[in-house]
């Protein structure tokens, strides 16, 4: 395995324009019989990342944090994910970043990071395989401070409808019951330029509703993990310091849109969803709970 | 300079006494955009005030402490209470200070004065509560805000230039402020449209409820019982949502307000809801010896007051819940149950909202999983609750609520100690926004 240091947490804007292109380069790299069909061997790493408090304040008011100097786990997934990221550009990455969705995102965190701390990225790309629509990989970001681990990032991305080899194992879904809602989120239609704007996640599907048609949507949507870590918000003291925050994406949110939510007490924790009203249909579901 | 040797000073414990309600004053609620459209929180207090003083003789007086809130106030307003103290026909030497508990602020200014009584802080104290949906405050955007105050702390013309090129049209457009609980972004009626559901209470209940609410107010009113509870004000001389005329029919026929998205039939409408009300009120409280020495009858003794909240964020209990377990504790500690009450008031937010507390109470289940009883907490008595209406009837100007239960409820257990000659008791029971409830004993003087 190859360790790539990066000087500092790179641009997630950068970042899509060379995905863009290298989602081209394996178009034809495919068509050729030439593409990549393995993940790299590679782990990517930035030390000494900081937050900045400015920043941090911005995403905590945005998400329904309390102003804590605590990073909320959301956070440090915007400031570590760039990592993961980066490895999904690199030229022998198998899967094209151009149409990956966001279908899962797991959190363990160990131990809160404190504004004042200074936090060491280390990022790779696992578990590439088959999926009933296409193909997951899962993007891995651990976080330390003074070398012990804090926190750590599983990201889980579907490229439909690309084949690689395997079978999809049959595992089926659970239907989706609306339970008895206990909230609901009114999202702007600014709401994903909002997100963009503190995580740096400039995808073109969040931002306006042009550059969200030309990518298949018929509007803007938001971004998942800006409803995930509401959700966490939500959920709010009773998480404690070392919990998983685990979620799953469903049917995107179309902005502007509502979102019935229920964050409620389940078993050892707390289990949270997120669904349209009308259709009954979920968007997001998942849970906190204690790590022991 | 030496310090001249002296004994260190002994400050004797405090000793407690009785905290009483010696009358109250309020103006007439007037329904949102009616009577009061135009006029301030401090303009509706003043006149409240006023009006206090006008009763009981106060003028020039110098009050121990003057407390009261309004939950709609703008950031201007820090010192409404003081402000309108100033501008009343009290002594400018009245001390005074502002409270804030969402609905429950107007029984909460009771409570926090009376206990200062009973401590011998206070020798007298009057409590009030004012709040307008008419003049509400109205705020600029937080983008707009945050913006306004980086410009002012930008130095050179080029931090300025950028500063302000953060703005946006959108940025421009004001916020007015919202009933929705902050942290679940429903309204209070979606939230106990909630409760309702979970408590099976049905549209009749609910509107035979508001029915017996308009029915008493409007018999109270013609009795005479509020003639020296009220003070005129703007031309309203009697509560402008009082409707002595409604029925059973009139009420079924409107529709359905809030929850209309839920699995179960909807059960809650405009006429078993509370409107959004403008008005104030005062409570006048003192010692026994400031009584005696201002000529004035004690009406009723604040006897204890208990606070509850509850986690309706993460649906465990209903937002207006926590009044239902609130009083279970007040009782306990002083050694009564629900049937020691001759009187039991219990603000109407939504008639359901008495409804699902009263079968909390009644339900064996929860009263051994929740409340930690060996079974149901009681039933009240429905010929003692809310004797003269409520706030269906009255209407609810959020913060002068408890001034208004309190002063009628003091009367009433005056005018019933006076003609049975036994100790009578009433329990007070507000809920509040952020799953707040406070909650009061008050006994016949």
């Amino acid at each position: 395995m190859t360790t790539v240091v990066l000087p500092s947490v790179p641009a997630l804007g950068g970042l899509y324009a060379r995905g863009a292109a290298a989602t081209g380069r394996l178009a034809v790299a495919r068509r050729v019989g030439r593409a990549p069909r393995t993940l790299p061997d590679v782990v990517h790493e930035v030390r000494g990342v900081r937050a900045d408090a400015d920043h941090l304040t911005a995403y905590q008011h945005l998400v329904g944090e309390s102003a804590s100097d605590r990073l909320p786990a959301g956070f440090v997934h915007v400031l570590a994910f760039p990592v993961a990221f980066a490895v999904m550009v690199r030229p022998d990455f198998p899967l094209p970043l151009l149409g990956l969705v966001h279908v899962a995102n797991r959190v363990e965190q160990h131990a809160p990071v404190r504004l004042d701390e200074a936090f060491d990225v280390r990022a790779w790309a696992q578990d590439l395989r088959p999926h009933r629509s296409g193909t997951t990989v899962d993007l891995v970001a651990e976080v330390r401070v003074g070398g012990a681990l804090v926190w750590r990032g599983v990201s889980t991305y579907l490229a439909k409808g690309v084949r690689l080899a395997g079978r999809p194992d049959d595992a089926v879904r659970d239907e989706f019951v609306a339970p008895v809602p206990t909230g609901r989120w009114k999202l702007a239609a600014d709401a994903g330029r909002r997100y963009a704007a503190v995580s740096g996640d400039h995808n073109p599907i969040h931002l306006s509703r042009l550059s969200a048609k030309a990518l298949g949507f018929p509007r803007t949507i938001a971004h998942g993990m800006f409803t995930a870590a509401r959700a966490l918000a939500d959920v709010g003291a009773v998480r404690g310091d070392a919990f998983t925050w685990t979620v799953e994406f469903h049917k995107p949110v179309l902005l502007p849109g509502t979102v019935t939510v229920r964050v409620a007490p389940d078993g050892p924790g707390t289990a949270f969803a997120g669904w349209d009203a009308r259709s009954g249909r979920p968007h997001l579901t998942g849970r906190v709970d204690p790590l022991r | 300079m030496a310090p001249s040797p002296r004994k260190p000073p002994t400050p004797t414990a405090p000793t407690t006494r009785r905290a009483l309600v010696l009358g109250g004053n309020r103006i007439p609620f007037a329904r949102a955009g009616g009577a009061y459209a135009h006029a301030s929180n401090q303009d509706m207090l003043t006149a409240a005030l006023d009006g206090l003083v006008a009763r009981y003789g106060l003028q020039g007086e110098r009050i121990g402490e003057v407390a009261a809130g309004a939950v709609l106030k703008h950031s201007r307003d820090f010192n409404l209470t003081r402000e309108s103290v100033l501008g009343s026909a009290l002594s400018p030497t009245t001390p005074a200070y502002d409270v804030q508990q969402a609905c429950a602020t107007g029984l909460e200014s009771v409570v926090g004065l009376a206990n200062k009584i009973r401590l011998g802080q206070l020798e007298s104290g009057i409590a009030g509560g004012v709040d307008t949906t008419s003049d509400a405050p109205i705020a600029v955007s937080d983008r707009l805000r945050r913006t306004l105050l980086d410009l002012s702390r930008a130095k050179t013309v080029g931090q300025r230039v950028a500063v302000a090129a953060r703005l946006r049209p959108k940025d421009l457009a004001p916020a007015a402020p919202r009933t929705d609980e902050p942290r679940t972004g429903l309204s209070m009626g979606e939230h106990q449209a909630l409760t309702t559901a979970q408590w099976g209470i049905t549209r009749e209940a609910q509107d035979e409820l508001a029915l017996a609410s308009h029915q008493r107010l409007a018999a109270a009113w013609d009795a005479g019982f509020f003639d020296d509870l009220v003070t005129p004000f703007r031309g309203q001389t009697r509560d402008g949502n009082l409707r002595a005329d409604t029925s059973l029919e009139k009420l079924a026929k409107l529709r359905p307000a809030f929850g209309l998205g839920l699995d179960t039939p909807a059960t809650m409408t405009a006429g078993n809801s509370t409107p959004l009300t403008d008005g104030a009120s005062t409570v006048l409280l003192g010692s026994d010896e400031w009584a005696a020495a201002h000529d004035l009858t004690p009406l009723a003794v604040v006897v204890d007051a208990e606070a509850a909240a509850v986690d309706f964020v993460h649906g465990v209990d209903g937002l207006l819940m926590a009044p239902v377990f609130a009083v279970p504790r007040l009782l306990a500690r002083n050694g009564l149950t629900l049937d020691d009450l001759d009187y039991v008031e219990i603000h109407e937010a939504f008639a359901s909202t008495v409804l699902t507390t009263l079968a909390a109470w009644e339900s064996d289940q929860f009263g051994k999983e929740r409340l930690g009883l060996d079974g149901a907490f009681g039933t009240v008595d429905r010929a003692r609750l809310n004797v003269h209406g409520s706030s269906l009837a009255a209407g609810h100007p959020f913060a002068a609520t408890g001034g208004r239960i309190v002063a009628t409820v003091s009367k009433e257990l005056h005018r019933r100690k006076q003609a049975e000659g036994r100790p009578v008791r009433a329990l007070v029971s507000v809920c509040a926004a952020g799953g707040l409830g406070l909650t009061a004993i008050l006994e016949a003087a």
